[in-house]
């Protein structure tokens, strides 16, 4: 009896959780202005700075540890800052890749592809370093580096630009980069 | 009530009949062939066990066991259609394939366990073997589902990955369905006999809910173009190139 109606309350509580995830999915609109509005500036050179093993290494020959572990503890909620908003960047840069993909020209085609391929690894780096930035917070001698992420943002940034390159050559967003 | 009964029975196969009518117009089969098989079985099922109904005298055994072999036949197809749909929205993207398909492997691997615990308590729930056995289908085919839907619904929310044109209906109608014969098949076994009939009626009225929502999507993505709101336009382009220049900068 016991068991069933536990089996009954997690068919419940999977309903709730469906119609819940369904409605985010589908209420996800907006147009251009708005998502791009919504991108938030990402220093990934101050990013690979802050989870670089050699600067990890610096600091701990040179501060004492309680200063170290204080430094350490704020470097790295700085990392976990940097990478949430990337990862927030890359959603958006996905929903952009995901329209462009439905262009006629073949070239935008193959860049929206590579751009939501590139937006999807990125968000699955950022699920990883996450966990891993708040371990090296508990215990600072466990590296969290992941070049990755920063190689991933930077590629995704340049298939942005191409796809406006692409579609719209006279447009100079590429030098201003 | 023997009314709602029969309208719980029979109203969602007309509608299924009218979306498969609409989805072969429109030649949407080739985007979901697996569901459109399962839609066209589910009519085929329909339409023998209510001519088994139609019988007289009413030949019980007959179709038990047609209802038996063909909601096995449905759970498979339905698991397949799954599949495809988890085909849609991940392995037909490289990038998330490799990562995720262990991944979902793992959490059907848990489900089917859970699944094989959770049988053991549907093993009197009626006199008749038969009925038991159906009980037991019944249950583990729905909470796989529920829980794969779910896993998908998740990975599509937090990759913010998107379902194209009427899919996500597809997937949204199965996961509703699925987890309120979930619960009722849950109920059923906690209750007894007594509550076959209203847990029978809950479980067809969820599938109507399901099929009106296939239509709902269906007539949906007909009036809409796909992205409606994100079609590149040269001031839309503007603004981006003005953020990704804060965004990049060094």
């Amino acid at each position: 009896m016991t068991t069933s109606l536990i089996f009954a309350f997690i068919g419940l509580l999977v309903l709730v959780l469906i119609l819940l995830l369904a409605k985010g999915h589908l209420t996800t609109h907006g147009d251009l202005q708005e998502l791009a509005a919504q991108l938030r500036p990402v220093d990934v050179a101050a990013f690979c700075n802050l989870i670089s093993e050699s600067e990890q290494k610096f600091l701990y020959d040179r501060l004492p540890p309680s200063e170290f572990r204080t430094i350490h503890r704020e470097r790295m909620l700085a990392a976990v800052d940097y990478v949430r908003g990337a990862s927030r960047n890359a959603a958006i840069l996905i929903r952009l890749g995901e329209s462009a993909r439905q262009h006629s020209d073949p070239a935008i085609r193959d860049t929206a592809q590579k751009l939501v391929d590139d937006g999807l690894r990125l968000r699955l780096f950022a699920l990883q370093l996450v966990p891993r930035l708040y371990l090296s917070m508990a215990f600072p001698r466990l590296s969290p580096a992941s070049d990755g992420i920063a190689d991933t943002y930077d590629s995704m940034s340049r298939y942005v630009v191409t796809l406006g390159r692409l579609q719209f050559p006279t447009h100079e967003m590429s030098s201003a980069l | 009530m023997i009314f709602v009964s029969y309208y719980l029975w029979i109203a969602p196969r007309i509608l299924l009949a009218i979306f498969l009518i609409c989805l072969l117009r429109r030649k949407l089969q080739k985007q979901l062939p697996i569901f459109t098989v399962f839609v066209v079985f589910e009519l085929i099922q329909f339409s023998a066990l209510f001519a088994a109904f139609l019988q007289s005298p009413f030949p019980a055994a007959i179709y038990r066991w047609l209802l038996l072999v063909s909601q096995v036949i449905s759970s498979i197809l339905e698991l397949a259609v799954i599949y495809e749909l988890a085909n849609e929205l991940i392995f037909a993207r490289s990038s998330l394939a490799s990562v995720l398909r262990p991944v979902l492997r793992g959490i059907l691997a848990i489900l089917l366990l859970a699944a094989a615990i959770g049988s053991g308590f549907f093993r009197g729930i009626s006199i008749y073997r038969l009925t038991n056995v159906l009980g037991v289908v019944d249950f583990s085919s729905n909470l796989i589902q529920a829980g794969m839907l779910l896993a998908l619904f998740v990975f599509a929310r937090v990759l913010r990955v998107s379902w194209r044109d009427w899919v996500p209906g597809v997937a949204l109608g199965f996961g509703i369905a699925a987890s309120i014969d979930l619960a009722s098949a849950a109920l059923r076994a906690a209750f007894g006999t007594d509550s076959i009939i209203a847990v029978d009626r809950t479980q067809m009225a969820a599938y109507h809910v399901c099929v009106v929502i296939w239509l709902v999507f269906l007539f949906r993505s007909e009036t809409t173009p796909a992205l409606p709101d994100v079609k590149l336009t040269l001031s839309d382009l503007e603004p981006w190139g003005e953020e990704l220049q804060k965004m990049v900068r060094r």
